[in-house]
């Protein structure tokens, strides 16, 4: 009997590899820091003087506020243009959307500069208006990561069903409310995943528009500067622990969906 | 046949392998890291070329870095390959170092020099470096007298800096205005930033000691400036001891000052700061001495006047130093020599003024017997000939320790340029008479103003919904 060296399952090896080394290795690096001290001695210290200090909590609760305003706005404004460009009747649809995501290929610290120079000409003096600035020009970054999701998932959802529910007596806002966005919600979900996280972290965007409050990033960046890797490690590991809850809560609505439709 | 082949590729590889090693026997490798856009790259336009004399004329063809190979091996024979490499804070600096990146010569700034001293990390300076006998030694023979005694008084935990490290460039912590919004009086005190009339329309250095120092000047105003104060006989070390205070009375006050601060700046800004001079955006900023001059240059070019000042409570006097790391260059003499022969070739004067007109700082030696220093600030801002409002600006304390001598050394200068670039590259003596080397926080202290910086800049809760 000839004796297989090669196995289909060693494709997959390279891969495997390439998740040890540069996803759960370092995630382990940053649980370790995070809940040791200095030392190396295990303490919880850190997560306890996080939740602690009102400065703290405080950057957290405004780094959530700032992600949830940016998130809905750009639900808000990429959910009807998606619709449009995928179900409206256009010559050039795929041209059309080229426009919206075109912004996405440019380096997005150009494109706040440029906007920060549209806004000191309409604002006058920017630090007026740090908090409405800093959403302005987060929304205008992340648009593109919500609509092209939307789009895909329109783009899929077939036809026949919305006529089916006209057919069924419902008007042009019930179809859209009951079987255009319950069957989307794949696509918003991963807009939001897209857009929320990246919002709590992104402090290039508000420093650029002289926000001078710190964001979670902000926070581990500082930590990080004074060598402090301990807190700036475990604040990574807060941010983390709401990926997997946001992940959790997503994956149990989608599941719950499903099942409801049966 | 295979064994053959195999024999040839061993050979090969013994030839490679033997070839590396010899030419490693010959070559030293220098491992270089240093700031950012802080050494003159060559490439000038031939119009740039410094016309100080009829047979002193100064060009930057190629790099300095090129340069020094070439005249590595002129002087000493020897070939010297550099790897230059760079950074963009002095804590990006040290992170890079203990991770593990080997290092044989860096140039970070005076307080990560204690630092790294504390930390055991340097290598002092050899004898024959401190050499003024030696031709080549351009460093101690061209070293300004003023920086000579900054750095001998300098002690940190009971050893002078001058041991460990070679000075590089130096400047001043200071205030670029605009004269149109702010007056001088007003750009003379750090206070200009508490000032509601320019409510959101300065900018404060978003990096916690350049804030710290600002804030604890205005913390003690009312002490560092009183008659009895001002008149001791020790003023400038009593000065040193208060403007260096870390105790945590002191850290509490400068974190009520910053937050006022915070409150009446634009904003804390890590680089936009000179940008927005210029364009306008914000009419104070609070900047070294070095960025000051090139923010003043391109204001220039727009036809746009601002100013450099140094507050009257007191500047914070830096320095950014070449400092040998025992954990690149151990043992190794070779090496050694390559990188104190490295300091020595930017110390020439001619190099450093190619260094001085690329980056805008200001380098620390004044050449010693040689002129060119000297003749370079001369041609860079004295007054042309036509030219009516002109004043004599004394810049002989760095030039020589010899107070008769400094006659000698007078600029006939437009008078702007005593609130302007000149200013900020050789302010004028009664600056550095108030002017403070800010030392190493201690470990403990270090913890608690990160803490306060962080305190200044978060989102507090309680504040907003008025609980506190």
């Amino acid at each position: 009997m000839k004796i297989k060296i090669f196995d289909r399952k060693m494709l997959a090896l390279p891969y495997a590899l390439f998740m040890v080394l540069f996803v759960v290795f370092p995630l382990l690096v940053i649980l370790y820091y995070g809940f040791t001290d200095g030392s190396g001695h295990v303490s919880f210290d850190n997560l306890v003087n996080f939740f602690q200090s009102s400065k703290t909590v405080g950057t957290l609760l405004y780094s959530l506020f700032i992600a949830v305003i940016v998130t809905a706005v750009c639900l808000l404004i990429a959910y009807p243009v998606a619709y449009i460009l995928a179900k409206g009747e256009y010559a050039r649809k795929h041209a059309f959307l080229l426009v919206f995501v075109l912004p996405m290929w440019i380096n997005f610290t150009l494109r706040i500069t440029a906007m920060k120079e549209i806004l000191n000409v309409l604002e006058g003096n920017l630090a007026y208006y740090p908090f409405f600035n800093t959403i302005l020009c987060m929304v205008y970054d992340f648009l593109p990561f919500m609509i092209m999701p939307l789009f895909n998932s329109l783009t899929k959802l077939d036809n026949s069903l919305m006529e089916a529910g006209a057919d069924l007596g419902a008007n042009k806002w019930q179809t859209v409310f009951k079987v255009v966005i319950p069957l989307t919600i794949p696509g918003i979900v991963s807009g939001i995943t897209m857009v929320f996280l990246p919002a709590m972290t992104n402090y290039v965007v508000l420093d650029m528009v002289y926000n001078s409050t710190y964001i979670m990033g902000s926070l581990i960046g500082s930590y990080f500067s004074s060598y402090d890797w301990n807190n700036g490690s475990l604040i990574s590991a807060i941010l983390l622990m709401f990926i997997g809850l946001f992940t959790i809560i997503t994956d149990r609505l989608m599941s719950t969906d499903e099942t409801g439709r049966r | 046949m295979k064994r053959g082949k195999l024999l040839i590729a061993a050979a090969a590889l013994a030839g490679l392998l033997s070839g590396c090693s010899q030419k490693d026997s010959e070559d030293v490798v220098l491992r270089i890291s240093n700031w950012e856009e802080y050494i003159d790259l060559g490439g000038w336009g031939d119009d740039e070329a410094i016309d100080l004399d009829d047979d002193l004329v100064i060009f930057g063809e190629n790099s300095l870095v090129e340069d020094f190979e070439n005249w590595y091996y002129e002087t000493y024979g020897l070939i010297v390959k550099v790897e230059y490499s760079t950074f963009g804070t002095n804590e990006e600096l040290y992170n890079q170092i203990t991770i593990g990146d080997v290092y044989d010569l860096v140039c970070p700034s005076e307080y990560m020099i204690m630092k790294m001293m504390r930390e055991d990390m340097l290598l002092p300076y050899s004898e024959e470096f401190k050499d003024d006998t030696i031709e080549e030694n351009y460093y101690a023979r061209g070293l300004s007298p003023f920086i000579r005694n900054t750095f001998e008084e300098l002690n940190f935990e009971g050893e002078s800096i001058a041991k460990y490290a070679a000075g590089y460039m130096w400047g001043t912590l200071g205030i670029v205005y605009n004269p149109e919004e702010i007056t001088e009086e007003e750009a003379s005190t750090w206070k200009l930033f508490l000032d509601e009339d320019h409510f959101k329309r300065m900018t404060v250095k978003d990096s916690v000691r350049d804030a710290y120092f600002a804030a604890a000047a205005l913390c003690y105003y009312d002490e560092i400036t009183s008659e009895e104060f001002l008149s001791s006989d020790d003023y400038l070390e009593k000065l040193t001891e208060v403007l260096n205070r870390t105790d945590s009375a002191t850290v509490e006050k400068v974190e009520d000052i910053l937050s006022a601060i915070r409150k009446n700046a634009y904003s804390f800004e890590t680089d936009s700061g000179k940008a927005d001079m210029v364009t306008g955006k914000v009419i104070a900023n609070q900047q070294w001495s070095g960025d000051a001059v090139y923010t003043l240059d391109q204001a220039e070019e727009d036809d746009y006047e601002l100013c450099y000042s140094c507050p009257e409570e007191g500047t914070n006097m830096w320095f950014d130093g070449w400092v040998m790391l025992k954990s690149g260059i151990s043992q190794d003499a070779r090496k050694r020599h390559a990188a104190e022969a490295f300091v020595n070739f930017v110390s020439k004067p001619e190099n450093a003024v190619r260094n001085m007109y690329y980056i805008g700082y200001t380098s620390v030696i004044s050449g010693g017997d040689d002129e060119t220093i000297f003749l370079y600030a001369d041609w860079n801002y004295s007054a042309e000939e036509d030219e009516e409002d002109v004043v004599d600006y004394e810049i002989g304390y760095f030039f020589s320790d010899d107070e008769e001598e400094w006659e000698d050394y007078v600029i006939t200068c437009p008078e702007s340029q005593t609130r302007r670039q000149l200013y900020a590259q050789y302010p004028p003596h009664s600056v550095m008479e108030r002017s403070v080397v800010m030392a190493c926080f201690p470990e403990e202290d270090n913890t608690r103003i990160n803490r306060m910086w962080t305190n200044v800049r978060c989102f507090d809760i309680l504040e907003f919904f008025g609980i506190k």
